[in-house]
């Protein structure tokens, strides 16, 4: 929570204005992580796999949104406080079946994340010892659109943010399930 | 792709079967390919594989620096060119050794490239400056620039090396060169934000609007639109086979189909995650794309518009451009670089 929270402030400290283009940068960026959680696959999702409910994620303080889990379904998740910075997304697959669902954010300041084009996937798969093998993935652009991106906002920014939301919140899920 | 299942899980234990079963297929199934490679820029792992399609396997991986996107291979030039973005190099390799011969590096932000064979020219398109470099074929000294809309992408010459083409994705729109004359013919407007860029076998453009999920089809003579298609989500790439179009649906994981008699959608495959590159081997035997996430890529059989396999590649295989090459049989491209076994 404290890596976060310190993410989160280095994140608002770099901001810089930039225009609220579709321009993205030249290289799509990529990150796949993983976590073992001890419970079953239908625990796991039946805690996750609500897109309106997002409150298993140590950074989410309060999340909002229409539509349910249909496709076209909206959310806007407030991060860390009443009143703190958000993140505006659209599901865009949902299966109960697969335990999967996709989503990507229509808006957010890249100062508060700094990427662009955003898209994801939540994934519960089975697990070792009839637990549950958590995936988030994420594709995106770096927050700078333009060439020559500070270093704030360059590739390497935007894959250590995302891979610490991720973190944050499969930590979050290995602890809430700590098994026998 | 059921059936590729069946197949490939069979392939370790039962290898006798399962070739025996892909001989059955073959003429029904998958007609032979005389020898049909794909050179696939893989963007996060920094290299290219070389696939074999018929064999369907990556027979060689050569290190590309800097993130390669663009590709164009030319068969008349013996060679095939990679666009790095990140380190904003241009490379030229042997088909035959696939060895650097040439590198350059650009200003701005270079991204596609096409090959006009006949003028001994490449052209970059530099995605920052709406401009589209011209450099020597062989020794790609820049000759030369073209001024288009903005950010253009996806670039494609021609089959009779009359004209070039661009797409200006932040102008939403087309630009159309002469060549050799390299003057401007025309800027068509197409559909929202167009980054792929293709000719079909009747010498018609079509321009994939990633913003509105669909295809402009342009008459490069009067320059004029002569239909719109709808296709699934942010199509990236267009390519030709058996009479359809396929384009791949980044955000669908899917390629949809199109027949190109009266542009009449006829529905979409499955493919691997994140689709971006498509192409048809010469022959137009198979449609290939590159799955972006997944790094694989998908073989599409255009007769019975069916998925019939996948190879896996590097990291994130892009291959803006075109990137497919047709040996004659038997032989093999990159003589000289290490077979992987």
């Amino acid at each position: 929570m404290r890596i976060l929270l310190r993410v989160l402030t280095i994140l608002v400290l770099s901001w810089l204005a930039l225009p609220a283009a579709l321009a993205h940068g030249p290289t799509r960026q990529k990150v796949t992580l993983t976590q073992e959680v001890a419970a079953p696959p239908a625990e796991v999702w039946a805690l996750i796999g609500n897109f309106q409910d997002m409150s298993w994620h140590p950074a989410v303080f309060a999340s909002t949104g229409e539509g349910g889990n249909a496709i076209d379904a909206t959310r806007v998740l407030t991060l860390g406080q009443d009143g703190g910075p958000t993140i505006s997304e659209v599901l865009y697959k949902f299966s109960d079946e697969k335990m999967s669902y996709s989503y990507r954010i229509t808006d957010v300041d890249v100062a508060v994340l700094p990427v662009t084009n955003y898209s994801s996937h939540v994934t519960v798969k089975p697990g070792k010892n009839g637990g549950s093998l958590v995936e988030w993935r994420g594709a995106f652009y770096r927050g700078y659109p333009n060439n020559d991106p500070p270093d704030n906002l360059n590739d390497e920014a935007a894959i250590a943010a995302v891979t610490a939301v991720y973190k944050a919140g499969l930590d979050a899920l290995h602890e809430r399930f700590p098994g026998n | 792709m059921p059936f590729m299942n069946v197949f490939r899980g069979t392939e370790q234990r039962i290898l006798g079967v399962s070739l025996f079963c892909f001989l059955l297929n073959s003429p029904a199934g998958v007609p032979a390919l005389a020898g049909s490679f794909a050179f696939v820029t893989n963007q996060s792992s920094s290299d290219l594989s070389v696939l074999d399609l018929e064999g369907r396997r990556e027979i060689r991986r050569i290190p590309v620096a800097g993130q390669p996107a663009g590709i164009a291979v030319s068969s008349p030039l013996n060679a095939f060119y990679t666009v790095s973005p990140d380190s904003k190099t241009v490379r030229r390799f042997s088909l035959a050794t696939c060895k650097v011969l040439a590198e350059t590096r650009l200003p701005g932000g270079p991204v596609g490239v096409a090959v006009a064979p006949r003028s001994g020219l490449v052209f970059v398109s530099d995605w920052y400056n709406a401009r589209i470099f011209v450099l020597d074929a062989e020794n790609l000294a820049t000759t030369g620039e073209l001024e288009t809309g903005g950010a253009p992408a996806g670039l494609i010459v021609a089959g009779d090396g009359s004209w070039l083409a661009s797409a200006d994705r932040d102008s939403n729109q087309v630009s159309i060169f002469d060549l050799p004359a390299m003057t401007l013919r025309a800027r068509v407007t197409v559909g929202e934000r167009p980054f792929g860029i293709a000719v079909d076998p009747q010498g018609r453009i079509h321009a994939a609007n990633v913003g509105s999920n669909s295809v402009t089809i342009i008459d490069p003579r009067s320059a004029t639109v002569t239909a719109t298609v709808p296709v699934g989500d942010r199509p990236y790439g267009v390519a030709f086979a058996g009479g359809h179009a396929f384009t791949t649906d980044q955000y669908a994981d899917t390629v949809s189909v199109y027949r190109l008699s009266d542009f009449e959608r006829e529905g979409t495959l499955e493919v691997g995650e994140a689709p971006e590159g498509i192409d048809a081997t010469p022959n137009g035997k198979l449609i290939v794309s590159t799955n972006w996430f997944s790094n694989t890529v998908s073989l599409i059989d255009p007769e019975t518009v069916e998925v019939v396999g996948e190879i896996e590649t590097g990291d994130g295989p892009r291959a803006v451009g075109r990137f497919i090459h047709e040996l004659p049989g038997g032989n093999v491209p990159c003589q000289e670089t290490q077979r992987i076994e």
